[in-house]
């Protein structure tokens, strides 16, 4: 651990958990991502394409690179579509340079979950269980249809099982839908942070430890926003205790930054408020959100070899993506370009 | 009208009857029509800044909804918004205005407009359904007063035709027919009144 400490740089240390060590098994996998990095997009084409004067000049920034429409591309739909084939490409490049097939299928029951949450939602409210369920997870979109159609849970992984088993009763407590979702959260990233324990990943421990504490910090804002008499929904595993959130809601907005004053999210946590207070919006939290985890995720720059780098590759190319769709999304439809900056920030 | 009219003091009888009533009708519907333009101008005022309202809180909806729409995974929109609680029931109970039957809309809500957990979902979506959720009112008093302006607008356009039938065609062919018969009963009464003067004459004579 000391020699970890070493590798943190002085100015981050106090912001970001350790990153870990070197994995020399994955050499040319990080010399590959890191060769690959250098083809993301930079933050000056986010901030060009959202000056640009109309969509299809901002599209037309894209078109020298991996995200260029086909010609005769007619709507949002065909861009919509060559975002979707681009993350696929990006999971698949993941799951080819990983050695450690836990990582991935760690970070493919994501999309496990998500799929749990919908064939939960139908199934608990008697509407069609349906076969429409994302293909990327680590169970087919088939064997859960199956799965639920013949409510047999044994031929699921256990953390869907047992995931599924507690949605359905703290469901049953008062037959609310979104009670289906706070468990699957709070079970999806207790997963995350065992499986990272397990794998002896410091730097998944400390980034799913992290997402855990923005998720929770967003869960703050959101509760204090729409007034919500739902306060055992933070998430547990991260940095910061449920208890310490719960204590913020009481707490006005222009005073809930000075919470934070010993974590390295008060900065976040005051902008976003303010701006929330302001602007009654979440794009300036969810943007600081964005790029408190890019921040960590770049971090792990330091590592020479391992598979940090090719985990915040992929992370970070999930969102060049979902930014991708932001920007053309507000700009197909005219909004203010005040507005996309504040969110890509 | 006049050539198959019969010159009869009973027909002219009849006649003035109708136009009586023909112009107590033409009174009548006169009085609906203003109260019909009345209302209708009052119903069209409000509609007008209630439509600019709904129109700003559907755009700023719509707005939100595209940023958190944008921001969000596929998968985990169709997790959050696949089964909707909340519920809305519209009851229409008729009202009438100047014997026009207009809808009176009552509404029933129930269960909470934000349906989903908050590991996965945007913020801007809460915005953009808390923002929906305050349109509801707005909007559905919109429908009412757009379909009561409505149903005032097609009652007008036809009180009209109808006011205009009886002041440009009907009162003046009546009146048309009266003086026709009133000519022929009298042009009768002079034939009449110059036969028996012949006729004295000829006797005298």
């Amino acid at each position: 651990m000391p020699q970890v400490k070493l590798r943190q740089s002085i100015l981050e240390f106090s912001t970001y958990p350790p990153v870990g060590d070197d994995d020399w098994r994955y050499a040319f996998a990080t010399a590959r991502v890191r060769a690959l990095e250098t083809q993301m997009l930079p933050r000056a084409t986010f901030q060009d394409m959202a000056n640009a004067q109309s969509f299809e000049n901002a599209l037309d920034m894209l078109s020298a690179g991996q995200y260029a429409v086909p010609k005769g591309a007619a709507g949002f739909a065909d861009i919509e579509e060559v975002l979707l084939q681009r993350r696929a490409e990006v999971r698949e490049l993941f799951a080819s340079l990983m050695i450690d097939e836990s990582i991935v299928e760690l970070f493919k029951s994501r999309d496990d979950f998500a799929n749990l949450r919908l064939a939960l939602r139908r199934a608990l409210t008697d509407k069609p269980v349906g076969a429409d369920y994302s293909p990327s997870g680590n169970v087919a979109p088939e064997v859960l249809e199956q799965a639920f159609a013949e409510e047999n849970y044994a031929v699921l992984p256990g953390y869907v099982r047992r995931a599924a088993e507690a949605a359905t009763i703290n469901y049953y407590q008062d037959k609310d839908v979104r009670r289906i979702d706070y468990e699957i959260d709070r079970l999806q990233a207790l997963h995350n942070i065992d499986e990272a324990r397990r794998l002896g990943s410091i730097f998944l421990d400390g980034l799913f430890r992290t997402q855990v504490d923005l998720t929770n910090i967003r869960t703050l804002l959101r509760l204090k926003f729409t007034e919500s008499e739902q306060i055992d929904v933070f998430l547990d595993g991260g940095f910061l205790e449920p208890a310490f959130y719960k204590h913020g809601l009481d707490l006005g907005y222009e005073a809930i930054g000075n919470l934070f004053f010993a974590t390295p999210y008060q900065h976040l946590v005051e902008v976003g408020a303010g701006y929330l207070a302001s602007n009654k919006s979440f794009l300036k939290t969810e943007g600081q959100c964005d790029r408190h985890l890019i921040g960590l995720l770049k971090s792990t720059a330091q590592i020479t070899a391992g598979p940090q780098p090719i985990i915040a590759y992929l992370l970070m190319k999930e969102h060049e993506i979902r930014t991708i769709r932001l920007v053309l999304t507000a700009k197909k439809n005219s909004l203010d370009t005040r507005l996309i900056l504040d969110r890509i920030a | 009208m006049l050539a198959n009219v019969n010159a009869t003091r009973m027909e002219l009888l009849r006649l003035r009857k109708r136009v009586a009533l023909a112009s107590r009708g033409h009174r009548l519907l006169s009085e609906k029509r203003d109260e019909i333009s009345r209302r209708l101008i009052q119903i069209a005022r409000g509609i007008s800044l209630l439509r600019k309202r709904v129109e700003a809180q559907l755009l700023e909806t719509c707005r939100r909804f595209m940023m958190a729409r944008a921001s969000m995974e596929p998968e985990h929109i169709k997790a959050a918004l696949a089964v909707p609680t909340k519920k809305l029931t519209l009851t229409v109970q008729f009202a009438s205005i100047m014997n026009v039957k207009v809808p009176h809309l009552l509404k029933e809500i129930s269960g909470r407009i934000i349906c989903y957990g908050f590991a996965t979902t945007s913020g801007e979506m809460d915005v953009a359904l808390i923002a929906l959720e305050k349109a509801f009112d707005d909007l559905v008093e919109l429908a009412e007063k757009e379909k009561q302006a409505a149903l005032l607008a097609t009652e007008l356009r036809m009180t009209r035709r109808r006011v205009n039938v009886l002041e440009h065609v009907i009162i003046p062919e009546l009146h048309e027919t009266i003086r026709f018969i009133f000519d022929k009963l009298a042009e009768a009464e002079r034939d009449n009144i110059s036969r028996l003067m012949k006729i004295t004459d000829i006797i005298r004579a």
